[in-house]
C-alpha cells in the first residue's frame, strides 16, 4: 500500500500559541448561537457578599454561562488528551526546517506554504455546561439582595414610608426597571429567570426611602390582598373579569388616604402581576394596565400566603380549621369554596400534628423531594472529573 | 467579577484568524469551517523546543502577524479521502500523521459529541469580554501512539 499518492497536508507548530477556551455547547445553545440575530450570552458569577449568603452545597466557587432565558453551570473538565486548534498555515515556515519532515528536493508538492495547516494553540480543558437537577432560581439570590417590606397597612401613624407629600409622583417605570436591572447583575442567573423570581416575590422598587428595590412579606402581601378584595367589592370590581388596575387601586384607597396610601402602588401592581393570569401578564418591563384573576390559582396563593404569614414555622401551627376558616374569609364569597386543603401546592405544608397545620419554606420543600437523588447526582459530578470515567466515556 | 460578556461573532473578522490574505484551505471540506480553525486531539502532546525566550506567556495580547513563526513537525494524510466525492464519509475512518519523517500515528475523523465554540478575549474592547470565534462540530483525532515507519 502506498500513500504516496494521497494528499499531504503539512503540519507545524506557530510559535506564539494563541489562548484559546472550548466550550462544549448543547443543542439549544447551538441553535442560539448559530441563529441569525444570536444573543449576547453572559458569564456571571455570584458578588462576593452574595456567594457567601447563598451558599452552593455542589460548588464553591462557580461560574455560571446565562443566555437570556437560560442557565448552565460551567465545570471545567481536564484531559489527558490535548486538543489543538488548527488552522491554514500563511506560509510563514523556515523553507531550512522543512527537511525534518522531508528531505529535500524530493517533496515536490508538499513544499507549498498553502498545503499546511498549523497548530496555534493547545488546551488540556474543555469547558461543559450543565444544569443541576432543581435547575437555576434567582429566589435565593433575590431574598438576600431584597430589603424586606413588613409594614402592617392597618398599623396607624408610624406606616409613613418616609414624607410622602415631598414624593413628587411613583417612580418612572424606566427607572424602576434600572433599578430591578442593576440588582439582577450580581444574580448568577439569566434575565428570564431574574425576572421569573422577581415576578414570584412581588418585588417591587419604590423610592420614598431613596430607590430600593423591596420583597414583601407573606403578611403584607396578605394585607394588600385583604385590601384589594375589599376595595373590589365595595366598587363592584369583578376580579375574574379583566378590570383596570388603575381602578383597582383607587377601590383600594379610602377616601383620606390619596395623600398617604396604606402601600406603595408598586406593591400592589406586584401582587396583581403575581397572581393575574399568566397568559395576560405583560413583560415585567411593562406596566400592568388590565388584568383578570383565575379563582382556582389565586385561592391557592392566598391559602399559601396566608399560612406563611401566620404559622411560618412548626412551633406557630395553627388549627387545621381555623386555618381553612380564615382562608375562606380572605377570599370572594363565590371563591369560597375552592379553599381546601388538597388546593394547596404540593409540599408546602407540613402537620406537625393531625389538627394543625404549618407552613414550609420552599428550599425545604425541595430538599425532601430531592433526598434520594441527591447522592446519585453527586457521585456523578465527581465522576465526571475522574478521568478513568472520562476515558471509558469515549471508547 | 459579577458578569462578563460573551459575544456569539467575531467582532474583527479582519484581524481573525480567518482573512482574505489566508491561503486555501487544505484539510478534507468537512473539517473545514468558515473561520478555518479546526480541531485535533492527540494522546499525548507535541513538544516543540522552545527557541525563543519570551514565548509560552504572553500570547493573548500579541498581534498576530509580527512575530510568528511556524516549526513544521510532520504531515496530515486522509489517505481515503477524494475531493471528487466529499459526501462519501468512508474517508473519515483513517487518518494519518506523520512526526518528523520517520513516526507516524494512525486515527480517525470524528464527528464530536457535541459542538465545541472556539472562544477567546475579544481583543479591541476595554471591558473584559469573550467572543464564539468559530464553532466545531469535527475533530481529527489519534488516540494511538507514534509507530515507526521506514518509508514515506
Amino acid at each position: 500500500m502506498s500513500t504516496q499518492d494521497s494528499h499531504s497536508i503539512l503540519f507545524t507548530h506557530t510559535r506564539p500559541q494563541e489562548g484559546f477556551r472550548l466550550l462544549e455547547l448543547t443543542p439549544e445553545l447551538e441553535e442560539l448561537l448559530t441563529s441569525k440575530d444570536a444573543p449576547v450570552l453572559e458569564l456571571k458569577s455570584p458578588s462576593t457578599a452574595l456567594a457567601q449568603a447563598v451558599v452552593d452545597p455542589t460548588a464553591h466557587d462557580y461560574v455560571n454561562l446565562c443566555t437570556p432565558t437560560q442557565t448552565y453551570r460551567i465545570r471545567q473538565v481536564q484531559s489527558s488528551n490535548s486538543l489543538h486548534v488548527l488552522r491554514p498555515s500563511r506560509g510563514e515556515i523556515s523553507q531550512a526546517d522543512i527537511k525534518v519532515v522531508e528531505e529535500a528536493g524530493e517533496s515536490g508538492a508538499l513544499n507549498l506554504p498553502d498545503e499546511a495547516v498549523t497548530a496555534i494553540a493547545k488546551c488540556s480543558s474543555a469547558l461543559e455546561l450543565h444544569i443541576p437537577p432543581g435547575g437555576f432560581s434567582a429566589i435565593p439570590f433575590l431574598e438576600k439582595s431584597l430589603r424586606l417590606y413588613d409594614r402592617r397597612s392597618d398599623d396607624d401613624g408610624d406606616i409613613a414610608m418616609g414624607g410622602s407629600a415631598d414624593s413628587t409622583g411613583p417612580l418612572g417605570s424606566k427607572e424602576m426597571r434600572t433599578a430591578r436591572e442593576n440588582m439582577c447583575q450580581d444574580i448568577p442567573v439569566s434575565t428570564t429567570q431574574c425576572e421569573q423570581g422577581w415576578m414570584e416575590l412581588c418585588a417591587f422598587v419604590d423610592e420614598t426611602e431613596g430607590v430600593a428595590c423591596w420583597r414583601p412579606s407573606a403578611r403584607s402581601r396578605l394585607a394588600v390582598w385583604k385590601r384589594l378584595v375589599e376595595g373590589a367589592v365595595l366598587q363592584g370590581i369583578d376580579l375574574e373579569k379583566q378590570f383596570l388596575v388603575g381602578d383597582l387601586w383607587k377601590s383600594v384607597l379610602d377616601d383620606d388616604e390619596e395623600a398617604e396610601p396604606p402601600f406603595p402602588r408598586a406593591l400592589l401592581e406586584a401582587v396583581v402581576r403575581r397572581i393575574c393570569i399568566a397568559d395576560e401578564r405583560p413583560p415585567l418591563a411593562d406596566d400592568i394596565k388590565w388584568a383578570s384573576f383565575d379563582k382556582v390559582e389565586c385561592t391557592q396563593w392566598v391559602g399559601e400566603t396566608y399560612l406563611a404569614a401566620t404559622a411560618p414555622t412548626t412551633s406557630s401551627a395553627i388549627g387545621r380549621s381555623e386555618f381553612l376558616r380564615a382562608w375562606k374569609d380572605c377570599l370572594p364569597e363565590t371563591w369560597r369554596v375552592e379553599a381546601t386543603l388538597s388546593k394547596l401546592p404540593n409540599g408546602c405544608y407540613n402537620s406537625p400534628d393531625p389538627t394543625t397545620i404549618c407552613f414550609v419554606e420552599p428550599p425545604q420543600r425541595q430538599l425532601t423531594n430531592k433526598t434520594a437523588s441527591a447522592p446519585a447526582t453527586a457521585a456523578k459530578a465527581k465522576n465526571t472529573r475522574n478521568w478513568h470515567e472520562l476515558l471509558k466515556g469515549r471508547r | 467579577m459579577p458578569s462578563i460578556k460573551l459575544q456569539p461573532h467575531c467582532s474583527s473578522p479582519v484581524k481573525a484568524t480567518a482573512t482574505a490574505s489566508t491561503p486555501n484551505n487544505p484539510l478534507p471540506t468537512l473539517l473545514q469551517t468558515p473561520s478555518g480553525l479546526a480541531l485535533l486531539e492527540l494522546q499525548g502532546t507535541i513538544n516543540v523546543p522552545s527557541g525563543n525566550e519570551e514565548d509560552d506567556i504572553d500570547y493573548s495580547s500579541m498581534d498576530i502577524p509580527a512575530s510568528t513563526f511556524e516549526t513544521p513537525i510532520g504531515k496530515l494524510m486522509f489517505p481515503d479521502y477524494s475531493v471528487h466525492n466529499p459526501d462519501d464519509t468512508k474517508w473519515m475512518k483513517r487518518a494519518y500523521m506523520y512526526i518528523g519523517r520517520y513516526q507516524r500515528m494512525t486515527g480517525e475523523v470524528k464527528k464530536l459529541p457535541r459542538p465545541i465554540a472556539v472562544l477567546r478575549k475579544r481583543q479591541a474592547s476595554e471591558d473584559e469580554e469573550l467572543e464564539v470565534v468559530e464553532i466545531v462540530r469535527y475533530k481529527i483525532f489519534f488516540k494511538s501512539r507514534p509507530e515507526p515507519v521506514t518509508n514515506v
